[in-house]
């Protein structure tokens, strides 16, 4: 497993994402630096290609949109 | 009349509709019975977060009138049961498990409830969860975390962990969980009961509280497959205000259980648990060697009941649990997005971390999920088209201790549910046996809308296996008052 991004990208990161540090506080922001190893992982997963294979352009998502009826 | 009997709560749902159809028993010495194993109980288990004695009397007297006068409304007809407490009820406190929602007064009822209800199914209370189904145990929330029926001091899994300790330890007749990612499969498996993950699309979603809207599932838990049966009968069928909910007929799943499955050919998946666990997530999650006995002894009883097994092989077990978690993650926050910037402390810090995750994955990240997604669906579709049924592990070892269970253990250790919740597929926990006097499982998965598939399997299992018959010392008759 990987280690958890240093504690300066996540201070950016974590701005990008609009969490703030002081509302958060100190334990649980860095309880949430923790745990940044594993957005790593599932990122890398997300496009490993399936049995060897690349994933092609036109490979389409599952998709979860159907016409509502009124 | 209950006398006759013994301890009406000893009986398995079918068993207590029985005897209420055959004049046996009575729904409120029924309902009288889980109330005091509740009040004796549930001090140490932790199960119900609400017991509404008074309405729960009331609805078992109204029941009992309308059978003896010929109104029976079915099978479950004055059968208690419990909520996980993201159903929502209305006029009844739902909160979620969360300080979010702690005085949160529903103004509309869970279509399942409203099903379950109108089937003629008591309400004993509401059940204990993860804060919405994802963060436990937190020992920082306003309800202390559900125990283990078997063993207390250990972990019943989540986050439908209250009602499987309840189901389990006898304080409800059977439950309701949720299931996003093994939420009613893990609980079930160390709890020692039946849970069932319907397809994607069976049973209505409206009025639980979403945490990952397309991967979030509905369904029972109960003592025995026949019981699951007879639950789902109840709740199946299309939801046109779920845009989730699918227009399919609902078959007679109690026609569906036989003692044998000659012919049956089922898929084992073996890598997962004996390859990919540890390749994938680490040592940690190296199955013990009394899981796999158990698994392999199992899938023995599937042959000797007359099914056809062979191995198959999909992708790596991270390939399955990792997209379902992104995909959970991205939904989820989403979802909470508002509430986590603007008043995080409200979060326990279990939810708060977990879900947090998700500020940190972009929209790419999402599709790409989505898309590996449906290559995963499409891997899975392909090996049901050449085999009935799929079985595979579920938690590979006992339930740990309760103050073992860390923030990431979730990340950590292999998911071995996952798979089903990102295909959708319906998939039944059936207890195989006993580690440490710890309950064990395997799962039991099927093509979409084949619940009657699993459930037959499963009850074939379960009648051959005779485990359901060992009950936690918990579960025990209370002492005669």
């Amino acid at each position: 497993m990987s280690e958890p991004i240093s504690a300066e990208r996540f201070a950016y990161i974590a701005q990008r994402a609009g969490l703030d540090p002081e509302k958060i506080g100190a334990e649980r922001f860095e309880e949430l630096r923790q745990g940044t190893r594993f957005v790593e992982r599932m990122q890398r997963t997300v496009r490993r290609p399936l049995g060897g294979q690349p994933r092609e352009r036109a490979a389409e998502p599952a998709h979860i949109f159907v016409h509502p009826k009124a | 009349m209950a006398q006759s009997i013994g301890d009406p709560t000893q009986l398995s749902l079918a068993g207590a509709s029985r005897a209420i159809t055959e004049g046996a028993l009575s729904p409120v010495a029924l309902t009288e019975g889980y109330l005091d194993r509740i009040a004796a109980l549930d001090g140490e288990l932790h199960s119900y977060v609400l017991v509404l004695t008074d309405e729960a009397l009331t609805a078992a007297m109204a029941a009992e009138a309308d059978i003896r006068a010929g109104r029976s409304r079915g099978k479950l007809h004055g059968i208690p049961i419990g909520l996980k407490d993201i159903y929502k009820t209305r006029g009844i406190r739902t909160t979620a498990g969360s300080r979010v929602y702690l005085d949160h007064v529903p103004e509309e009822d869970a279509e399942t409830w409203v099903r379950l209800h109108d089937a003629g199914a008591i309400l004993l209370g509401k059940q204990e969860t993860h804060e919405f189904a994802i963060g436990g145990p937190d020992f920082t929330l306003p309800f202390p975390p559900a125990r283990n029926p078997w063993n207390t001091e250990h972990y019943p899994a989540g986050s439908s962990s209250g009602t499987a300790a309840a189901v389990g330890a006898h304080l409800c007749a059977a439950g309701m969980g949720s299931d996003t990612g093994g939420s009613i499969r893990g609980p079930a498996a160390y709890c020692g009961i039946v849970g069932l993950k319907p397809t994607y699309g069976r049973l209505s979603r409206r009025g639980v509280f979403p945490l990952s809207y397309t991967l979030d599932h509905c369904g029972p838990l109960t003592r025995t497959v026949e019981d699951c049966a007879w639950m789902l009968q109840a709740l199946a069928g299309h939801d046109p205000k779920d845009p989730a909910s699918v227009d399919m007929p609902v078959p007679d799943y109690a026609r569906a259980l036989t003692p044998r499955i000659d012919g049956l050919s089922i898929g084992v998946i073996r890598h997962w648990h004996e390859e990919d666990a540890v390749a994938g997530f680490g040592p940690e999650s190296t199955p013990s060697p009394a899981y796999i006995a158990a698994f392999d002894a199992a899938c023995r009883t599937l042959e000797s009941l007359g099914a056809r097994l062979r191995d198959i092989r999909l992708s790596p077990l991270l390939d399955y649990a990792d997209t379902n978690r992104l995909i959970m993650l991205s939904e989820a926050f989403a979802l909470h997005e508002t509430d986590f910037r603007e008043r995080p402390h409200l979060f326990g810090r279990q939810m708060f971390a977990r879900i947090g995750l998700g500020a940190f994955l972009s929209a790419a990240d999402y599709v790409e999920a989505m898309r590996q997604r449906r290559e995963l669906c499409l891997e899975m579709a392909g090996a049901l088209g050449e085999v009935d049924l799929i079985v595979s592990a579920n938690y590979t070892g006992p339930a740990p201790r309760i103050d073992a269970v860390g923030t990431w253990g979730v990340f950590e250790r292999a998911s071995y549910t996952a798979p089903y919740n990102i295909t959708g597929l319906p998939a039944l926990s059936v207890p195989i046996g006993f580690e440490d006097a710890l309950p064990l499982a395997f799962q039991i998965a099927a093509r979409p809308f084949d619940e009657a598939g699993v459930l037959r399997a499963g009850f074939a299992f379960e009648q051959a296996a005779g485990i359901y018959r060992q009950q936690p010392p918990m579960a025990a008759s209370l002492p005669a008052r």
